[in-house]
């Protein structure tokens, strides 16, 4: 498994431990994607510069 | 037939509600068996229903138009499925959700809850506990999810109006895959009280109609207004489409979405916009900037958002869940909340960005799926000669425009041969009268055929 994969692995399994979900082996190893699929997203998101003023709308309203 | 012909024919006296309420129940008998859009049916609710209507006590815009409703809607005496195995051991629902009153208090009769994808994080309309939704066009194609059932009972000729939900997309690619109109109202118009929900950030409700953009704005129409149970709906007037329809589209700036949205569809998906444009003679490209990464940030709140609602039954009942939700919420148990507070800092930014655009076009036309209907059971697709993931992609084109909330009106497009594909009419938030004006100009062209 790659150092990523690892991470992400750690991830799901200390999460697992925190909110106390009983996982099966047989689901883990989708989980693990899952997550891979989340963090590719977000490390998109945050490779966009963004002010450190620019605050998230609490009661969104378009 | 449509809603508003039904309703002025039980009006003239050429038929009755309990006629108009029987026939829609024998449809449904005989046809649910091929689509699988009905998961609970309300018959005798609905004669009920119907025999108020004939007596006079219940009138309206709607008096005697047979509607359903996406099983995470609350019906009175049901348990609110939300399409899982775990919520249909709920206790019944106590009350209607709020929309369902709004349509029958216009005269419309309920006649049952529909199949969904489990807990709405889906766009196929497959699910494991009640089968999949299966599209009316090609019983082998999917009809589109979360609201496959409103999808597959509306374009089946079952009832001529369902509603349905969408956080990403569960209207708006249903309503592609089946050929239909479906309304994605602005974030906070429409109440959801009284339905269960996905991810708060970003979940609509809205109606889903075949036969004329005039059904879609007769529901619409009867479901605004204020509602203090939902603790996100916006403070609006109630804002009738229906008389503004034929106003005509003189003036209106229409663009065509380029950028993300030109990119990565099957051809038809394009050859679909292209067309809508040719008709309203659209040129200007208009370019949402930064798209692709609004999707990103809508994949990762809802993954968030989603896990956080169902922590406790994953807990609890992890084994009950389809195996295709339980390992995405799992996931999402893991993110770490600065993703999420980064992406919502990120939704701002891009809605900012988005509402300058708007000071330059009123109605901006983007393609609603990037295909047709898939075949059931399939598990990618080719987009670009890439072969990606189906589940997520399906909502490629849908995902940024729910993310800020945007009104937006799926209009069908039949390209050639069987299977329709939308086109996403998306205007800026409270603009719904444009995107109604441009619908209904549209059908009186026939452009979609």
């Amino acid at each position: 498994m790659s150092a990523e994969a690892e991470r992400e692995a750690g991830a799901v399994d200390a999460a697992c431990a925190l909110f106390d979900i009983p996982m099966r082996p047989e689901w883990r190893d989708a989980a693990i994607a899952n997550l891979k699929t989340v963090a590719t997203a977000a490390r998109f998101v945050a490779a966009f510069p963004l002010d450190d003023e620019a605050e998230y709308a609490p009661t969104f309203r378009p | 037939m449509s809603a508003g012909s039904i309703a002025a024919d039980i009006r003239a006296g050429r038929t009755t509600a309990r006629a108009v309420t029987e026939a829609a129940l024998a449809r449904i008998e005989a046809a649910n068996g091929a689509v699988n859009a009905f998961t609970d049916i309300v018959a005798d609710r609905a004669l009920r229903t119907a025999g108020a209507v004939d007596a006079g006590e219940r009138q309206g815009p709607l008096a005697g138009v047979p509607f359903a409703v996406k099983n995470l809607f609350d019906i009175a005496g049901l348990p609110t499925r939300a399409g899982s195995r775990i919520n249909r051991e709920r206790p019944p629902a106590a009350r209607d959700a709020f929309l369902i009153r709004r349509l029958e208090a216009a005269g419309a009769i309920l006649v049952g809850g529909l199949n969904m994808g489990e807990y709405a994080y889906d766009f196929t309309g497959e699910n494991c506990h009640d089968g999949a939704s299966r599209n009316p066009h090609d019983l082998a194609r999917m009809a589109g999810g979360s609201s496959g059932g409103s999808g597959a009972a509306v374009a089946a000729g079952l009832v001529p109006i369902a509603l349905g939900s969408d956080t990403n997309g569960s209207i708006r690619v249903p309503a592609s895959f089946c050929g239909l109109f479906g309304l994605k109202p602005t974030y906070g118009r429409l109440s959801r009280a009284g339905t269960f929900p996905f991810v708060s950030s970003f979940d609509h409700l809205g109606p889903l109609a075949r036969s004329s953009v005039d059904d879609v704005a007769l529901a619409y129409d009867a479901m605004q207004g204020s509602d203090e149970d939902d603790p996100m709906q916006v403070a609006r007037p109630i804002e009738p489409v229906g008389p503004k329809l034929a106003t005509g589209i003189e003036g209106l700036r229409i663009g065509i979405e380029g950028g993300h949205f030109a990119r990565g569809g099957v051809p038809a998906a394009h050859e679909a916009v292209a067309r809508i444009a040719e008709a309203l003679g659209a040129r200007q490209t208009v370019e949402f900037p930064e798209a692709a990464r609004a999707r990103a940030a809508a994949f990762v709140i809802t993954a968030a958002e989603g896990a956080a609602l169902h922590a406790d039954r994953l807990r609890t009942r992890p084994q009950d869940f389809d195996p295709a939700v339980r390992d995405r919420l799992i996931a999402g148990l893991a993110i770490p909340a600065a993703w999420v507070a980064r992406a919502q800092r990120f939704r701002r930014w891009y809605r900012d960005r988005v509402a300058e655009l708007f000071e330059g076009v009123d109605v901006v036309l983007a393609p609603a799926t990037p295909v047709s209907a898939p075949l059931l059971g399939q598990t990618t697709l080719d987009l670009d000669g890439v072969s990606v993931p189906l589940r997520p992609n399906l909502g490629l084109y849908t995902q940024p425009l729910s993310f800020i909330g945007l009104p937006v009106l799926t209009v069908p497009v039949w390209p050639g041969g069987t299977l329709p594909i939308g086109v996403q009419l998306i205007a800026a938030p409270w603009q719904e009268e444009l995107l109604f004006r441009v619908a209904f100009d549209l059908e009186l062209r026939d452009s979609g055929r």
